[in-house]
């Protein structure tokens, strides 16, 4: 299964790939374009560490706002008695 | 088309077994390419993720009270969204990423361990202990043969990163790094579907629920 992974995508016929610093330096600055841009400015050379640091950061920041959003979820449902119209009526608000 | 889980576990076991069944004939068919992360942004994933979580919250309402046995460990509902949402987030991810099959290979293991543990009349065995012992062995495995490292200060960093991001214990770096990218735009896209849900729902239960609390506004004028 790991044999069809991208890796021997990217260099033809040779079981080893050669991780380049070119291309790690690639996908950190994709990772840094995610970034929101309070913490760091998208055209600056920003130090790959830094970006990491940020990164964690930002994933921790994300689930606890995931798990905010999840409690208060759950009080909405377990105050609201939702019928099958009130859903038909939340779809079109979502869409 | 809308596949929904009904509420038991047994039936949820199922579910899960036909999904991963489906899911391992679609990759077998597919050339196994990184997912693209700008995916997530697209109006149509939000809204096939927003009408899915809504189906998948509901059940969760309904179910508790009636699939809860002796031995499952039922967690608090606020718990139970949460789950509900990074579930629907992993299938969104058509089993293409590392963080997307370890949440669904580790619910489907909780799954199992709580429902064996049903069968059996003796004490529940630690699921969670066995959920990361085998995601663990699983992952090692995989991530055998991998190469490609990084200088020992983004070492360390990616070490942590790679605890934070589910199934990516063990993974080459550059691989951790695309994996990562991944992860964060579908998070992103989750914060944005569950506000927005949110929002929705206070909205439709402001209006229709009268006198709820303090809420119960006499509109002035």
């Amino acid at each position: 299964m790991s044999s069809r992974r991208s890796r021997s995508r990217q260099s033809g016929s040779s079981r080893i790939t050669r991780i380049t610093e070119e291309q790690i330096s690639d996908l950190v600055s994709k990772l840094q374009d995610l970034l929101p841009e309070a913490h760091l400015q998208s055209n600056a050379r920003v130090p790959s560490a830094r970006v990491l640091q940020e990164t964690c950061n930002y994933i921790r920041s994300l689930h606890q706002e995931v798990d905010d959003l999840s409690e208060r979820l759950s009080e909405l449902l377990a105050t609201s008695d939702m019928s099958s119209a009130q859903a038909a009526v939340i779809r079109s608000l979502l869409m | 088309m809308a596949s929904t889980s009904s509420s038991t576990p047994a039936a949820e076991v199922e579910v899960e077994e036909r999904c991963r069944k489906r899911k391992r004939a679609a990759r077998a068919a597919e050339p196994a390419a990184p997912a693209q992360p700008s995916k997530w942004r697209t109006r149509r994933e939000h809204e096939i993720y927003s009408s899915k979580l809504l189906e998948a919250i509901r059940v969760v309402r309904a179910g508790p009270s009636a699939a809860a046995g002796a031995a499952a460990p039922a967690p608090p509902r606020g718990r139970a969204v949460g789950e509900a949402a990074d579930r629907e987030l992993a299938v969104a991810a058509r089993g293409r990423t590392h963080w997307s099959r370890a949440i669904l290979a580790s619910r489907r293991r909780r799954l199992q361990a709580a429902h064996r543990a049903r069968l059996r009349a003796p004490a529940s065995p630690p699921s969670r202990h066995d959920a990361a012992a085998a995601s663990a062995s699983a992952a090692s495995a995989s991530a055998a043969a991998a190469k490609g490292t990084a200088t020992p200060p983004l070492a360390r960093k990616a070490k942590v990163l790679g605890r934070l991001v589910p199934g990516c214990r063990k993974l080459s770096f550059p691989t951790l790094l695309a994996e990562t990218t991944d992860y964060i735009a579908a998070l992103q896209m989750q914060v944005r579907a569950m506000t927005a849900l949110a929002e929705a729902l206070s909205a439709v239960s402001a209006t229709s629920s009268p006198g709820a609390g303090s809420s119960s506004s006499s509109s002035p004028l």
